[in-house]
């Protein structure tokens, strides 16, 4: 079964929430059917019953999971339960995890991990290239990845969803930028986990060293 | 242990949203900038956020935000939930 990664790439925050999975969750999965303008409705509704595991980077509100250039993905009572029975579903975004998640429970998905609260994090602009360089945006982004990985090693929800909590922990008591600091709890106190907890998805092979190069990014659109 | 800007700016932001405490959270943030922010760490920090279809931008320049404090309601209180934690 292949992963869906659903990779919205067309403003600062998608870039950088992107960069980061596309440097170190990309490689070690099947190839990204979804980056950037393929984000968009008919091509998720194509590739998303096939898989085990949904993970989705966008913008968002407690009702719906948005695409490229803010295409709905996911709404509320509007996609086939198809699309998300059996699945675990991880969607950075932000407030999906109020009403949006517990829509995905009810219509068959395994488990979802999400945020009831907007996701913040601070991030170089400068860095829109290269965003997985950006040491402000990984004190945030990396426990996402950590936690991904884990589900991705094979293991439950609940390990992933801890192993990112644990992150965000470990990460602000060493930070220095109190703004920073705030955001990384907060993001800690919005992180949800719903449906069954003990849902696991196939392992996948981890990364080998050297890792492939990374990916080449064009400039965002100013539009 | 927090500092005494960021303990103030946390104190403007748990007043009621009115333009008097909107300015005061901007001025406070100010100071926090200007004592705290962003040691050396980017060239060009930027607040951001996933949400849809918000009043405020998904990118904050965070020399921006003080203006944004004082403008706009809704980015006073994401701002008092990220600092102080209360809904």
């Amino acid at each position: 079964m292949p992963t869906v990664l659903a990779l919205a790439d067309f403003d600062l925050p998608t870039r950088s929430g992107s960069g980061f999975l596309l440097r170190y969750i990309v490689p070690r999965v099947e190839p990204v059917q979804l980056y950037s303008i393929l984000v968009r409705r008919t091509p998720f509704r194509l590739c998303a019953p096939q898989s085990d595991i949904i993970i989705g980077v966008g913008h968002g509100d407690k009702a719906a999971f948005y695409g490229h250039n803010e295409a709905v993905i996911l709404e509320l009572d509007h996609y086939n339960p198809r699309e998300v029975n059996g699945k675990v579903i991880k969607l950075l975004s932000c407030q999906c995890g109020v009403s949006l998640g517990p829509d995905l429970i009810r219509n068959g998905a395994e488990a979802f991990l999400g945020y009831v609260d907007d996701y913040v994090w601070v991030c170089d602009a400068d860095l829109a290239l290269r965003p997985w360089a950006d040491t402000m945006a990984a004190s945030s982004l990396l426990p996402v990845v950590d936690g991904l990985n884990t589900l991705l090693d094979g293991k439950t929800a609940k390990e992933a969803l801890d192993t990112e909590l644990e992150g965000y922990t470990r990460n602000a008591a060493i930070e220095e930028d109190e703004l920073i600091r705030a955001c990384l709890e907060f993001n800690r106190d919005n992180a949800v986990l719903l449906g069954n907890s003990t849902a696991r998805v196939r392992g996948r092979p981890k990364i080998t060293l050297p890792i492939p190069p990374p990916p080449i990014l064009v400039p965002i659109s100013k539009s | 242990m927090a500092s005494t800007a960021f303990e103030n700016l946390k104190e403007s932001l748990r007043k009621p949203a009115t333009p008097e405490a909107m300015k005061e959270a901007a001025e406070a943030f100010r100071k926090y900038q200007r004592a705290e922010l962003a040691k050396n760490r980017g060239s060009r920090p930027t607040l951001v956020s996933l949400g849809h279809n918000k009043t405020y931008p998904h990118a904050i320049p965070l020399d921006e935000i003080p203006g944004e404090l004082e403008k706009n309601p809704e980015f006073f209180k994401l701002m008092k939930r990220i600092a102080t934690k209360e809904k």
